[in-house]
């Protein structure tokens, strides 16, 4: 696969809004399942595959997505020839406003490469497969595109996409956050077309002042091109709300979910820390919840998910929760249905109670 | 090469042959250890952390397993243009070929290694201790004190003593005017740590003299310093005053794991300013079920519980199943413990499997076919990497279960399971 497909990964998506936790990072450098962001699916998937040129592109707040890729070591896309390549927008451009993906950018890098193929991928579905039988699939169809999709839209919030699919598996239809869905079938957030057209069509754009060009752009040439579905059976977690970003948090902490996601036949790839291992003291209760490495617990955990380095005191119990990175609960602390950003620390005998339908989000370093 | 200051060379090729089973495939130093890191990390952080950029690892013994980890060195920060870290094994030379003898000799073989560099400085490591120190203040005191050799030294209580190479000193306490190899009746408690730092040029000399003397067991402790003694060369005493621990023998290797539980204040492997590097597992963060109880323990990334962890030192990967019991034991990766089985007080290789309702640990049980006076101790029991134990096996205290072919036949081992 390394030289017949080439990859993209598209990091931001202004149409999604995780409120505070966005506030920082693009979608793609969102902390996910205690000790990843949601870019790692994205690129393990790639990897996994056997890709080996892979370009991110990105428009705004991309210091922290910059700081997690660093050379790309960690996904062993640190090559020579070919690796990660990141594409942050030109500003210096007349022909970019930096609100969008800087096509111009893309262009010049896509142009270049002899792959014949190119997947896009986003960064807001969370899923874990290799993409052969999808590549394979789509050169056997003839098709222009192919794009992954799956059938849990009813139970997804928006924004959302949805699609008609005939008998041939060829797109009729498209439907961007349709109030009443006529299908099932929603986008998986990756297709794969000829690398070519994909120039062309960058071109195409470029040349008529299109500035806003996304995944859904591609997909709206249903009618001029022969886009084909391909159905991926296994569980993929959509990450479009906080409410979202709560349950499939939540779904993930047990099986099947568990397992597919994170023990799936390939491994999903991270950037290092090198924390210490997590203690659990004498009298700690620990309950149905992922940990990560470098934590203290010395209280009560139920059902939540604790990333790197935080600390849980004594007499505390902490519920259906996500606790971020370096989080501290100091003793006395109750919380329930609450994510809690980065380097945030609880006071002593602070209350937070959430509700499962609308969990309390703590910024990043706060006090509370 | 560009000059360096000072070069560490680590002396990994030892057997460690009171580890038994736990040796049997591997070199000592690349012995898992503390649930996330191997013997050798603690060397190679040390140095990282005290900016030595230059690191030699000289291999003997089943080099493999250190190799693969070491690798480029890029977890400790390694990797670099100029200098980085080096495996270095014994090698074919025009007048024929030769295993390191001693430790002295392994260095004298890598003299072409360290001249490359033309450092000021050599620092000799081992690779078998549990620490955490600062080269860099011991270098500092080496260069103050304008010595020939510095030598880190430890206070042990008096009646341990006797187990050390001990270091006499005049009143002064830096400066070291006699050393003694397990001395009977000690003069004193310093204890050499097996940390050196030499002047290059002197130690140079050391060298070749030394391979000269045919009566000379090529060894530091035994030749070298004696021989810098009796030369009235300068040697000076560093006194550190941390968490140190020799994890030669099973027993030494249990307690330097519980005390990752027990003495967290000293071992202290949460302070940020000086982490100890490994290289990390791709693994999701553990899970803890509903029925499972975890108390007293430490675990890393990709275990799995299910049943109950006491007093535990858990690796990466590691399984406890349902109804399962793991008490004052040290799991190391990829070890699986099956329903309903207790484990009481062992250590258990990498991947091995312990089968549903196994009963290991306990009394001792002299007449047990596996039951192993000289290397285990205190009721604890050894179990092999990669074995499969039957459902049901008993493994009494003071057992080492051996891979060995012959056993597949057996009434406790099923089947062994690829390593790797």
């Amino acid at each position: 696969m390394y030289n017949k497909v080439i990859g993209l990964i598209l990091a931001d998506d202004l149409a999604i809004n995780l409120g505070e936790l966005s506030y920082s990072r693009g979608i793609g450098a969102m902390p996910f399942g205690g000790r990843y962001r949601l870019i790692d699916f994205a690129l393990s998937n790639f990897v996994n595959t056997g890709m080996l040129t892979i370009g991110v592109s990105t428009f705004l707040k991309y210091r922290s997505l910059m700081d997690h890729l660093g050379t790309g070591a960690a996904w062993d896309l640190d090559r020579m020839n070919q690796g990660l390549h990141i594409l942050p927008p030109n500003y210096g451009l007349e022909a970019h406003s930096g609100e969008s993906y800087d096509l111009t950018g893309l262009w010049d890098f896509y142009r270049d490469f002899s792959h014949p193929y190119i997947i896009i991928s986003t960064c807001h579905c969370v899923f874990n497969m290799t993409y052969e039988d999808f590549i394979e699939t789509h050169i056997n169809s003839g098709a222009d595109m192919t794009v992954l999709y799956n059938e849990d839209g009813y139970r997804c919030g928006s924004p959302i996409t949805f699609f008609d699919i005939d008998e041939n598996n060829r797109i009729t239809g498209v439907y961007y956050n349709p109030e009443k869905p006529k299908s099932n079938n929603t986008s998986v957030g990756t297709l794969i077309m000829h690398r070519e057209l994909f120039v062309d069509l960058l071109s195409n754009m470029m040349s008529r002042g299109i500035q806003d060009a996304s995944f859904l752009t591609f997909l709206r040439m249903f009618k001029t091109y022969d886009i084909r579905g391909y159905k991926f059976e296994g569980e993929a977690l959509r990450i479009n709300s906080i409410q979202s970003y709560f349950n499939e948090t939540m779904r993930v902490l047990s099986d099947p979910v568990r397992s597919q996601i994170f023990y799936g036949e390939y491994p999903i790839y991270t950037k290092v820390k090198d924390e210490a291992p997590t203690y659990y003291n004498d009298s700690c209760v620990v309950d149905n919840s992922m940990i990560s490495d470098g934590c203290v617990i010395q209280g009560t955990v139920q059902d939540s998910m604790l990333f790197r380095g935080v600390t849980v005191s004594g007499q505390s119990t902490v519920n259906n929760s996500i606790l971020f990175q370096d989080t501290f609960v100091s003793e006395g602390c109750q919380l329930e249905n609450v994510i809690v950003d980065k380097n945030s620390v609880i006071r002593p005998g602070t209350k937070l109670i959430g509700n499962p339908n609308y969990p309390i989000v703590i910024g990043k370093g706060v006090i509370v | 090469m560009p000059k360096k200051n000072m070069v560490a060379m680590i002396l990994a090729g030892g057997q460690g042959s009171r580890l038994g089973v736990l040796t049997n495939n591997v070199a000592k130093p690349a012995v898992p250890f503390g649930s996330r890191y191997r013997i050798i990390d603690f060397p190679l952080s040390n140095c990282s952390n005290s900016g030595i950029d230059t690191v030699g690892v000289l291999t003997q013994y089943q080099p493999l397993d250190l190799n693969t980890y070491v690798g480029t060195g890029h977890p400790w920060d390694l990797d670099r243009n100029n200098g980085g870290a080096f495996i270095l094994p014994p090698y074919q030379k025009i007048e024929g070929m030769d295993w390191y003898k001693n430790t002295a000799n392994a260095i004298y073989q890598n003299i072409n290694f360290i001249d490359n560099f033309m450092p000021n400085y050599v620092l000799i490591l081992s690779g078998d201790h549990i620490y955490k120190m600062n080269y860099d203040l011991m270098l500092k005191q080496h260069i103050e004190e304008k010595a020939d050799a510095t030598i880190a030294v430890l206070e042990v209580p008096w009646d341990e003593a006797p187990r050390f190479g001990i270091m006499n000193t005049d009143e002064s306490g830096r400066n070291i005017i006699e050393f003694e190899e397990k001395p009977a009746e000690p003069k004193s408690n310093l204890a050499s740590m097996g940390i050196y730092i030499f002047t290059w040029s002197v130690l140079r000399k050391e060298l070749l003299a030394d391979e000269e003397n045919p009566d000379s067991s090529h060894d530091f402790g035994k030749d070298i310093i004696p021989s810098m003694l009796s030369q009235d060369m300068k040697l000076s005493a560093y006194h550190f005053s941390g968490y140190w621990k020799d994890v030669g023998t099973i027993r030494s290797l249990w307690d330097a794991n519980m005390d990752i539980l027990d003495k967290q204040d000293e071992i202290n492997f949460r302070d940020s300013a000086w982490r100890i590097y490994s290289r990390n597992p791709v693994k999701p963060a553990h899970y803890i079920s509903s029925e499972a109880t975890v108390k007293n323990s430490c675990m890393t990334d990709g275990c799995v519980v299910y049943g109950e962890a006491e007093h535990t030192v858990l690796s990466h990967s590691c399984v406890i199943e349902e109804g399962a019991i793991v008490k004052d034991s040290v799991l190391m990766p990829g070890v699986k413990v099956r329903k309903g089985a207790i484990v009481d007080k062992a250590i258990i290789g990498m991947n091995t499997i312990i089968g549903e309702g196994c009963k290991i640990g306990g009394k001792p049980d002299p007449q047990n076919p596996y039951y192993n006076k000289k290397l285990c101790s205190d009721e604890i029991v050894v179990l092999d990497r990669g074995l499969i134990i039957k459902d049901n096996a008993v493994i009494p205290g003071n057992c080492m279960v051996e891979h060995r072919p012959d056993l597949t036949e057996g009434n406790v081992v099923e089947d062994v399971v690829q390593v790797w």
